[in-house]
C-alpha cells in the first residue's frame, strides 16, 4: 500500500514477560487450593486422636480400628449399599422405560410427558421428599384418602423400600437422558434391519434396541449408584425416624448436629466414603469411554420411525400419565398447596384452610427471611464468581498452551468424586484450621467457596462442549495478528463464549439455590440458606413453613429455567 | 516486507511426520505456492511459519528475524512474529462487524483513531468492500468474507503474507473470478507470499515458484513452467494434470532420441536429453492434449509415432468426447471431437513433450 506508516509487522511489544503466565498460574493455584482445602483436612483428621485444631492431638490409626469395631457400622454400610442399589434399580427401570416409551414410540403426548418426567432433575431430592411426605406420608393426602376407603395404607415411606422409590424417582431422569442419547435411540439402521427381517415390535425392542442402550444404561447406573451413596436428604427425613442409618446420616449425626462431635470417627468415615466414590467415578470414566462409542453424534442420524404401540397406545399413555402425576406433579403441587394452607386433608374442604400465614411467618421470622435473602445472595453472586472461575479454567484447559493444563483439568474435575457431606465436613475443618479467617467462617462466603468447589465439574460440563464448538481458527487468527493470549481471551473468546457462560451461570444458580448437603455442615447463625432452614424447620415440625420455603425454592427455579430457555435458548441438559 | 528462509523443517504428530525436512527460500516480494494433495503437510508448514504449531526441528527466519530455531530452542509466539495469515475458514470474528474485524490489529498496535479509520477505509477500498463496513460476517457471501479476511491481514502490513487455500470454500465460478482478482492484487502489493492450495490451476497462474509437496516432503521446487513441462517424478506429473502413464522398456538408447518399446511390442520414438540404459524399465507420461487420433494414412515420422490402441470406453462430456484407451497395458485418456468408430484406433504420440521417468520414479529424460 502507498502510505506506509511506522507500525508494520508485529505490534510494538514491550519487554515481554508473557502476561498469560501469572493469570494461568493464579487460576491453577486457586483451583488446586479450592479442591484440596476440604480433602487434606479430612485425611489428616482421620489420622488424629483428637480434634485437628487441638494442639495436643497425635497421629494414630486408632480411628480406623474404632470405626471397624463400631457396633452399628456394618449395619450402616449394609443399609448404605442396599439403599443405593435399590435406588439405582428403581431409577434405571423407570428411566429406561421412559426413554423407550417417550423417545421411540408413537405414544400420545410423548413430548410433554418427557418434559414432566424431567422435573425431579431440577428440584432437590429434599423438596421432592417433602412433597412425597405431603401426599404419601403417614398423614399424607393420599394416605388419609386410602385409609378412609380401605383401611391401613400398604406403603411406608419410612423404610428402605420407600426411600429407594423416592430417591429412584428423583434420579430416573438421569437414566432417561443417557438412554435417549444412546445408539439404541438414534441409529435407525440396525433396528430397521431387524424389522425388515420380520421381527415384531417387542421382539425388536428386546433384541436390538435394548442391547444397544446397554452402555448408556450401565453408565447411568453407576452414576445413579454414586449419587445414591451420597444422598443425605431422603435418609435424613425418612430413615432417621425409623432408625435406619446410612453413611451420610451417620456422618451428619456424629459431626454437624452432635453437641460432642467425634471428629476422628467422622473424618475416617468420610475418608472411607471418599475412596469408594473415587473408585465409582473412575468406573464412570471407563464406562463413559464405552458409551461414547455407542452414541451417535451429530445431525446425520434422522430419528428412526417410531414403534407402533397399536392397542397398547392408550393404556400405556394412561400408565405414563399416572406415573408422572403421582411421582412428580402431584407431590410438588400438593407441597405448594400446603404452603398456602394451614392443614391439608381430604376430609376438610380446601376453602376452610386456605391462608397466607405460612408466608407471613416466613417474613416475620428473621431466620427465615434471612435464609431466603442469603440463598439469593449466595446464588446470584456466588454463581457469578464461580462462572468467572470456571470460564477461565475452561479457556486455559481448552484454549491455551499452558504447561499444566492437563493436570489443571484433572484437578478441576476431581470434585465429582467428593460427596457433598464430605466437602461440608472438609471445609468445616479447613476453616477451623486456618487462623484469622473467622470472619469468613461465619458468613455466607464459606458457602460460596464450598459450593463453587463442588460445582466446578458441573459448570465445566456446561462450558466445555460449547467452547469446543468455537473454531480454533478464531483465536489463532487473533494471535497471528498480534494479540497475546490474554487479549485474545478477552476480546475474542469471552464474547464468543457468552451463551456457554449463561448456561453455566444458570446451572450454577440452580445448583447453589437448592444445595443443602454441604451447607448443613457449614452454616452458622446468620448464614442460613433455604436448604438448611428447610432441614431445621422440618426437625422442628413446622410443616407449613417447610412447605412455604420449598414453594419459594420451586418457584425461583421454575422462573430461572423458563427465563434461561426463553431468552437465551439455554439447553440445561443433554 | 522480508524474505523467508525455512531450513530442515520437521513436524511430527505422534508417528506421523507431517512435515519432513522441508527447506525453502522465498525471496523478498516473491510469491511461492505450496501445492499438494490434502494431508501432505501444507497447512502444517504454514502454521509453523505463523507460529501456531511448534515444529520439532529446523529453522525459520523472516527478514533476518529468527522465528524458530529448533537447535537453539528459539520460538517466537505468533503474536510476536507479525505474519499475516488468511485462514481457509476465513476465521472472521462473528461478534464483530467488518470494520471491527479489520480494525482489530490496528487497535492492538495502538494506532490512533483517525489513522485507524483512514487505514481501514483504505484497505476495504482495496478489496472493494468499503460498502460493507457495518455488516456482520454472517451477512456476507463467501467471496466477500474472503476479501474481508484478506483486508484484515493486509491492514497491518505484515512482514509476509500466508494464505491457506483462500479460494477453496468458494464455488467454481466465484473461484475463477477471485483468482483473477487475487492475481491483480498480488502484482499491486508485491508482498512476500506463501500460498497454499491443492489446485494446480491456482498454483500455475499465480506463482513465481511452486513447491510441490508429497507426504510431508518436497517433491519438486521450481517455476510453473518447470513444474508443468519438466515434472520431477510421476507424482508431480500426475498432480499437475498429466494423466497418462505408459510402462515401457528402453529398446534403443541414444542421445537426443530413444526408442521405447511398449507393453505390446509397439515402439515409439521420444526425445531424450540424457542417455538411457538398454533394457531399462521406464514410464512415459503424456498429457491428454498432447495426444490425438492419427489422420488417415499418417505414419511414424520425425515428429511423432503412430501406434495402435484399443478403445475401452467413450463418453460425451459436452462438445467433446472422452475416450478411454488401452495401449499395451497402460490405460490412457484422450479427448476428441468425434468419437472413434470401432474398437481400435490409431494414436499419434509426439516425439517431444512426453516425459520419460526411470522406474525408481526419478526423471530420466
Ligand atoms: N493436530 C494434528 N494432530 C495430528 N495430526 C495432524 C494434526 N494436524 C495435521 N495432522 C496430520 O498431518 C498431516 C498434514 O496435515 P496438513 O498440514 O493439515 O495437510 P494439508 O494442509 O496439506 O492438507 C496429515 O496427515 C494430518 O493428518
Ligand atoms: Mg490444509
Amino acid at each position: 500500500m502507498s502510505t506506509t506508516t511506522s507500525e508494520t509487522g508485529a505490534p510494538a511489544a514491550p519487554a515481554r514477560f508473557p502476561r498469560e503466565t501469572p493469570i494461568q498460574y493464579a487460576t491453577t493455584l486457586l483451583v488446586v487450593v479450592l479442591v484440596a482445602a476440604p480433602l487434606l483436612p479430612v485425611l489428616y483428621q482421620s489420622l488424629l486422636d483428637g480434634a485437628l485444631y487441638d494442639h495436643d492431638a497425635r497421629l494414630t490409626l486408632g480411628n480406623f480400628v474404632r470405626l471397624a469395631q463400631n457396633e452399628g457400622f456394618p449395619r450402616i454400610l449394609w443399609n448404605t449399599f442396599l439403599l443405593a442399589g435399590l435406588t439405582t434399580v428403581v431409577a434405571q427401570l423407570f428411566g429406561t422405560l421412559a426413554a423407550i416409551l417417550f423417545g421411540r414410540t408413537d405414544l400420545p403426548g410423548a413430548r410433554v410427558l418427557g418434559e414432566l418426567f424431567l422435573w425431579p432433575l431440577y428440584l432437590s431430592a429434599l423438596v421432592l421428599s417433602f412433597g412425597w411426605y405431603t401426599i404419601y406420608g403417614p398423614a399424607g393426602y393420599v394416605t388419609l384418602f386410602w385409609q378412609s376407603l380401605f383401611g391401613d395404607a400398604p406403603w411406608n415411606l419410612y423404610s428402605l423400600g420407600g426411600m429407594a422409590v423416592i430417591a429412584g424417582v428423583s434420579q430416573a431422569p438421569l437414566a432417561y437422558l443417557y438412554c435417549l442419547s444412546s445408539a439404541g435411540m438414534t441409529d435407525p439402521t440396525l433396528e430397521e434391519a431387524a424389522r425388515v427381517s420380520g421381527a415384531g415390535t417387542f421382539r425388536t425392542l428386546w433384541r436390538v434396541t435394548l442391547p444397544l442402550m446397554m452402555p448408556a444404561i450401565a453408565y447411568s447406573a453407576v452414576l445413579n449408584f454414586t449419587i445414591g451413596l451420597e444422598l443425605l436428604s431422603v435418609p435424613l427425613i425418612f430413615g432417621e425416624p425409623a432408625g435406619i442409618n446410612v453413611l451420610t446420616t451417620f456422618l451428619f449425626n456424629i459431626s454437624a448436629t452432635s453437641p460432642r462431635p467425634d471428629h476422628g470417627l467422622a473424618a475416617t468415615a468420610a475418608a472411607l466414603m471418599l475412596i469408594v466414590i473415587c473408585f465409582l467415578v473412575w468406573l464412570q470414566g471407563r464406562l463413559l469411554g464405552n458409551t461414547r462409542r455407542f452414541v451417535t453424534l451429530g445431525g446425520k442420524a434422522t430419528r428412526p420411525r417410531p414403534f407402533r404401540l397399536g392397542g397398547l397406545r392408550w393404556p400405556l399413555f394412561a400408565a405414563a400419565l399416572v406415573y408422572v402425576v403421582m411421582t412428580g406433579v402431584a407431590p410438588i403441587a400438593m407441597l405448594i398447596l400446603r404452603a398456602f394452607t394451614s392443614f391439608l386433608s381430604p376430609m376438610i374442604p380446601l376453602a376452610d384452610v386456605l391462608t397466607l400465614d405460612n408466608f407471613a411467618a416466613l417474613l416475620n421470622e428473621p431466620v427465615y427471611a434471612r435464609a431466603v435473602t442469603n440463598s439469593f445472595l449466595v446464588s446470584l453472586v456466588g454463581a457469578a464468581l464461580a462462572t468467572a472461575l470456571i470460564g477461565m479454567v475452561a479457556l486455559i484447559v481448552h484454549r491455551s498452551e499452558f504447561r499444566f493444563r492437563g493436570p489443571l483439568h484433572y484437578v478441576a474435575l476431581f470434585p465429582r468424586a467428593v460427596p457433598g457431606v464430605v466437602a461440608g465436613i472438609g471445609f468445616f475443618y479447613a476453616f477451623a484450621l486456618i487462623p484469622g479467617i473467622g470472619g469468613i467462617r461465619n458468613s455466607i462466603w464459606i458457602l460460596v467457596i464450598a459450593f463453587t468447589m463442588r460445582f466446578i465439574p458441573a459448570g465445566l460440563g456446561a462450558v466445555a462442549p460449547m467452547l469446543l464448538q468455537v473454531s480454533p481458527d478464531l483465536d489463532r487468527a487473533a494471535r497471528v495478528q498480534g494479540a497475546d493470549w490474554w487479549t485474545t481471551t478477552r476480546r475474542i473468546m469471552m464474547p464468543l463464549m457468552r451463551p456457554a457462560l449463561v448456561a453455566c451461570y444458570t446451572i450454577l444458580f440452580i445448583s447453589f439455590f437448592k444445595e443443602y448437603s454441604t451447607a448443613i455442615f457449614l452454616f452458622a447463625p446468620g448464614s442460613e440458606v433455604i436448604g438448611t432452614a428447610l432441614l431445621q424447620t422440618w426437625v422442628q415440625g413446622e410443616v407449613g413453613v417447610v412447605a412455604g420455603l420449598a414453594a419459594i425454592q420451586v418457584a425461583v427455579i421454575a422462573v430461572c429455567i423458563t427465563t434461561a430457555r426463553a431468552i437465551f435458548g439455554v439447553k440445561l441438559h443433554g | 516486507m522480508a524474505d523467508l528462509l525455512i531450513e530442515g523443517l520437521v513436524k511430527r504428530f505422534g508417528d506421523v511426520r507431517a512435515v519432513d525436512n522441508v527447506s525453502i527460500h522465498v525471496a523478498d516480494g516473491e510469491f511461492v505456492t505450496l501445492l499438494g494433495p490434502s494431508g501432505c503437510g501444507k497447512s502444517t508448514t504454514l502454521a509453523a511459519v505463523a507460529g501456531l504449531d511448534r515444529p520439532d526441528e529446523g529453522r525459520i527466519i523472516v527478514g533476518g528475524k529468527t522465528y524458530f530455531d529448533g537447535a537453539r530452542g528459539t520460538y517466537l509466539p505468533p503474536e510476536a512474529r507479525g505474519c499475516g495469515l488468511v485462514f481457509q475458514s476465513y476465521a472472521l470474528w462473528p461478534h464483530m462487524t467488518v470494520f471491527d474485524n479489520v480494525v482489530f490489529p490496528l487497535t492492538l498496535r495502538k494506532v490512533n483513531a483517525a489513522e485507524r479509520k483512514r487505514r481501514v477505509a483504505e484497505v476495504l477500498a482495496l478489496v472493494e468492500m468499503e460498502r460493507f463496513a457495518d455488516r456482520y460476517p454472517h451477512m456476507l457471501s463467501g467471496g466477500q468474507q474472503q476479501r474481508v479476511a484478506l483486508a484484515r491481514t493486509l491492514v497491518y502490513q505484515p512482514a509476509i503474507l500466508l494464505l491457506d487455500e483462500p479460494l477453496s470454500n468458494l464455488d467454481a465460478k466465484l473461484r475463477d473470478r477471485a483468482r483473477v482478482w487475487l492475481a491483480e492484487l498480488r502484482t499491486r502489493l508485491g508482498l512476500t507470499t506463501i500460498y497454499v492450495t491443492h489446485d494446480q490451476i491456482e498454483a500455475l497462474s499465480l506463482s513465481d515458484r511452486i513447491v510441490v509437496m508429497n507426504g510431508g516432503r518436497i517433491a519438486q521446487l521450481g517455476t510453473p513452467q518447470d513444474i508443468y513441462e519438466r515434472p520431477a517424478d510421476p507424482f508431480v506429473a500426475d498432480f499437475i494434470g498429466t494423466t497418462n502413464f505408459l510402462p515401457a522398456k528402453v529398446a534403443e538408447p541414444g542421445v537426443g532420441t530413444a526408442l521405447l518399446e511398449l507393453g505390446n511390442g509397439q515402439r515409439i520414438e521420444v526425445a531424450a536429453e540424457r542417455a538411457q540404459t538398454q533394457g531399462a524399465r521406464v514410464t512415459i507420461a503424456f498429457r491428454p492434449e498432447q495426444m490425438r487420433v492419427a489422420t488417415a494414412g499418417e505414419v511414424t515420422n520425425g515428429e511423432g509415432s503412430v501406434v495402435d490402441a484399443r478403445v475401452l470406453t467413450r463418453s460425451y462430456v459436452g462438445g467433446r468426447w472422452q475416450v478411454g484407451l488401452d495401449l499395451g497395458g497402460g490405460p490412457l485418456r484422450l479427448e476428441t471431437e468425434t468419437p472413434p468408430a470401432g474398437d481400435a484406433v490409431r494414436l499419434w504420440l509426439p516425439r517431444h513433450g512426453g516425459i520419460v521417468f526411470r522406474e525408481s520414479g526419478h526423471v530420466a529424460a
